[in-house]
């Protein structure tokens, strides 16, 4: 119990630390207004940008009506001043857009018209030249909304939607090192879509939570070093009981600086965050867990708190990148994003965009699990060197 | 039986020994005084005594616990005054109090009720509510003494609780902590003042370069230096000559029994009162002129000076 008492205390000197509280609440609320003039300029920008008519290489594999309706009404016909659509078959369209002499392939398969007219699920492959995104963009939306207006709309003729022309297209702009040749997506005809504001919410939300973490982390380590922490050790508290305690008190703020992100960014931008509320507080437990774990690792090996301080900042900024806050996950090959699924804000961020295109509770269970289980693996690997560091002091 | 037993107590930091082969017990109910200068070594004993850093070697035991091995079950029984204040500023004393007795297991009405006693006890139920950092230097440093005596120790372990604050707050914190141990508790108390080791400690132990050079109770250790009192005669500037009184007074006294420096002039002498009309009468033969007459009883001062012919405190 006298954890709660150490938690509710951090979270009582940081009320009333009033450049501390400001932070707290005024970093997400600015991080909000940069998101927003940031991507409203972009928007604004690409409005004004006509995209460029582009082919679509199609391979169809389907008999039924519906694959039909798509190639022909809604890209051929309907989408005319953007799209010429030729028709391959699936050799042929790989070759070509290896060799770049075509930006975007659709596969259809051949279960496609008879899947969607069950309501069962049913996948598109597409494929694209990693520098030529917004055509990508385009095709991706205009197949998934598209499957989404199917069966409802399966008899009317009038398949065209308006096409959300670019939005992910603006976050490609940012170099990267080497890009795949080829790069290959798989769209769950079933799944919402994630807007690029959606993304960058969630992006940017998860490195901010990244570093109230590493400030978490290294006041814990610059606290070791005042008086009030030796006297902590003279009562009858206990380490593991301290370290529990700080990561309440570090999850509680967590949960706050979320809780303001999503209000503020789904009232202001109306970004979505999906319907699933307690799957995002449940998520960022798991990641405050994750993240606050490896802090702890890392705060075990190092010593004084302006190196952690260092280390915390250059940690974060490559974690950040390689976590998919500042160059979208879309573009690193697939065993690129599995493998950043063991940092703490790559899971959670991904995790993020599950439940934005509607996962429930349920199935992001395994993220839950795995990110709670990371922690406390780091957690532990952290007590066995802290307790390692003391029983030496001892000899 | 002891409250405290510490044997031959050694802490080597790197190559600096800070600590070298300390030994001293404590009696149930006594006030023991640890008193030395600046690095003597009275922290780092301390801190061992309370289990914040183990010993390089030796042993200390707290009521028959072994504080190296079981320091969470010693640390049950003591109470420790850091030696800095170790309180959260911007909570107020009430608030530090009841954080502090929570973290000794108090809550409900014996926590409230032992935050209430204590308040009383260290003269700040006014302040209560007001933050630590409003407070004077002396009102820190009682909010500091009362952390540690929430939860009712056996032991109340001191590391100098009256650095730099004014007299008056002193006055109260020496008062508090006799009645302390009036009301039973054990009290270790270090100080490089040796007025309030006086005052308060039956025993006293001096430590010097990490080691006990003496100990015992007050008289005892007096009498290690033959119980001489000291007159000292301060001088006015004018007429002042050194070289004249010097020569004066070693008609009546050896070379070893007077000491002249910057304006005083002083003699030692077991029974001060035969002596002082001679010694007034051969300095002011010279033609100085005496402000002021002092006759100073032996105390730990001189105790520390004979000992290690340095000053307490430089
Ligand atoms: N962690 C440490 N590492 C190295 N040397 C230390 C350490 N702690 C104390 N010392 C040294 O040990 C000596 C004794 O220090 P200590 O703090 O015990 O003295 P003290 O008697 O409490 O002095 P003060 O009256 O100034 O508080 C000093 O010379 C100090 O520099
Ligand atoms: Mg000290």
């Amino acid at each position: 119990m006298k954890f709660l008492w150490l938690a509710w205390k951090d979270l009582l000197l940081i009320a009333r630390d009033k450049k501390a509280f400001l932070t707290l609440i005024l970093m997400p609320l600015l991080l909000i207004a940069i998101l927003g003039s940031a991507l409203g300029n972009m928007m604004k920008e690409d409005e004004d940008i006509s995209i460029k008519k582009f082919t679509l290489g199609v391979v169809n594999l389907d008999q039924g009506q519906l694959s039909k309706v798509l190639t022909e009404e809604v890209f051929s016909k309907s989408l005319s001043k953007q799209i010429q659509v030729k028709y391959y078959q699936e050799d042929e369209l790989n070759k070509k857009i290896k060799d770049h002499k075509l930006t975007v392939g659709i596969i259809i398969q051949d279960d496609f018209t008879a899947s969607l007219m069950s309501g069962e699920e049913t996948k598109v492959k597409l494929l694209s030249v990693p520098d030529t995104v917004i055509n990508a963009t385009i095709v991706q939306n205009v197949i998934e909304q598209f499957s989404r207006s199917i069966p409802i709309e399966a008899v009317v003729s009038q398949m065209a939607q308006p096409v959300q022309t670019g939005n992910q297209g603006g976050i490609m702009q940012e170099g990267y090192g080497k890009k795949p040749l080829l790069n290959e997506t798989t769209i769950d005809a079933k799944t919402k879509p994630v807007s690029s504001f959606q993304y960058y919410a969630a992006a940017m939300g998860v490195m901010f939570l990244l570093m109230t973490v590493v400030q978490g982390v290294s006041t814990m380590i610059l606290e070791k070093e005042q008086d009030v922490f030796n006297r902590l050790l003279l009562t009858n508290l206990t380490y593991p009981n301290y370290l529990l305690g700080k990561m309440l008190g570090l999850m509680i703020i967590c949960l706050l600086q979320v809780f303001i992100i999503i209000v503020g960014t789904s009232l202001i931008f109306g970004v979505d965050w999906g319907s699933s509320v307690s799957g995002i507080v449940i998520m960022t437990f798991a990641f405050v867990v994750n993240a606050s774990g490896l802090g702890v690792l890392a705060g075990s090996f190092i010593k004084t708190e302006k190196s952690f301080n260092v280390a915390g900042m250059f940690g974060t900024q490559i974690m950040a990148a390689l976590g998919g806050s500042m160059v979208p996950l879309y573009v690193f090959p697939n065993w690129v994003v599995f493998i950043t699924k063991f940092l703490p804000n790559g899971l959670a961020l991904q995790t993020y965009l599950d439940l934005m295109s509607g996962a429930t509770v349920s199935k992001i269970l395994p993220a839950i699990a795995g990110s709670i289980g990371l922690g406390l693996f780091f957690f532990a690997i952290g007590l066995i060197r802290l307790s390692w560091e003391r029983r030496g002091k001892y000899a | 039986m002891n409250m405290l037993t510490v044997q031959d107590l050694r802490k080597i930091f790197g190559k600096f020994e800070a600590v070298k082969g300390v030994s001293f017990a404590v009696e149930k109910g006594e006030s023991y005084g640890l008193l030395g200068p600046n690095g003597a070594g009275k922290s780092t004993t301390i801190n061992m005594i309370t289990g914040l850093f183990p010993p390089t070697s030796g042993e200390i035991h707290i009521k028959d616990i072994d504080v190296v091995k079981n320091q969470k079950q010693a640390q049950k029984w003591i109470g420790v005054v850091p030696q800095e204040i170790a309180l959260y500023q911007s909570m107020s004393a009430r608030e530090n109090l009841k954080f502090w007795g929570r973290m000794y297991d108090l809550s409900g009405s014996a926590l409230e009720k032992s935050v209430d006693q204590v308040l009383e006890i260290i003269g700040l139920s006014e302040r209560a509510k007001d933050k630590v950092e409003t407070f004077s230097g002396g009102m820190k440093r009682r909010v500091n003494i009362g952390a540690a005596i929430l939860h009712k120790p056996e032991l109340l372990i001191m590391d100098e609780p009256t650095v730099g604050i004014d007299p008056q707050s002193r006055n109260h914190i020496l008062e508090t902590v006799k009645r302390l141990n009036n009301e039973g508790m054990t009290i270790i108390y270090t100080s490089h003042y040796m007025e309030e080791v006086e005052y308060l400690c039956e025993r006293i132990g001096i430590v010097d370069h990490g080691e006990l050079i003496a100990s015992g109770t007050l008289s005892e250790l007096r009498e290690t230096i033959g119980d001489h009192s000291k007159i000292i005669l301060a001088m006015d500037k004018e007429r002042f000559n050194p070289e004249q009184i010097t020569e004066s007074l070693t008609t009546f006294f050896s070379d070893k029994d007077f000491q002249i420096q910057d304006q005083q002039v002083m003699v030692f002498h077991k029974e001060p009162q035969l002596i002082l009309t001679d010694f007034i009468q051969s300095v002011t033969k010279t033609g100085a002129k005496i402000t002021s007459v002092d006759i100073v009883e032996p105390n730990l001062e001189s105790v520390f000076l004979h000992l290690t012919g340095r000053n307490l405190r430089d």
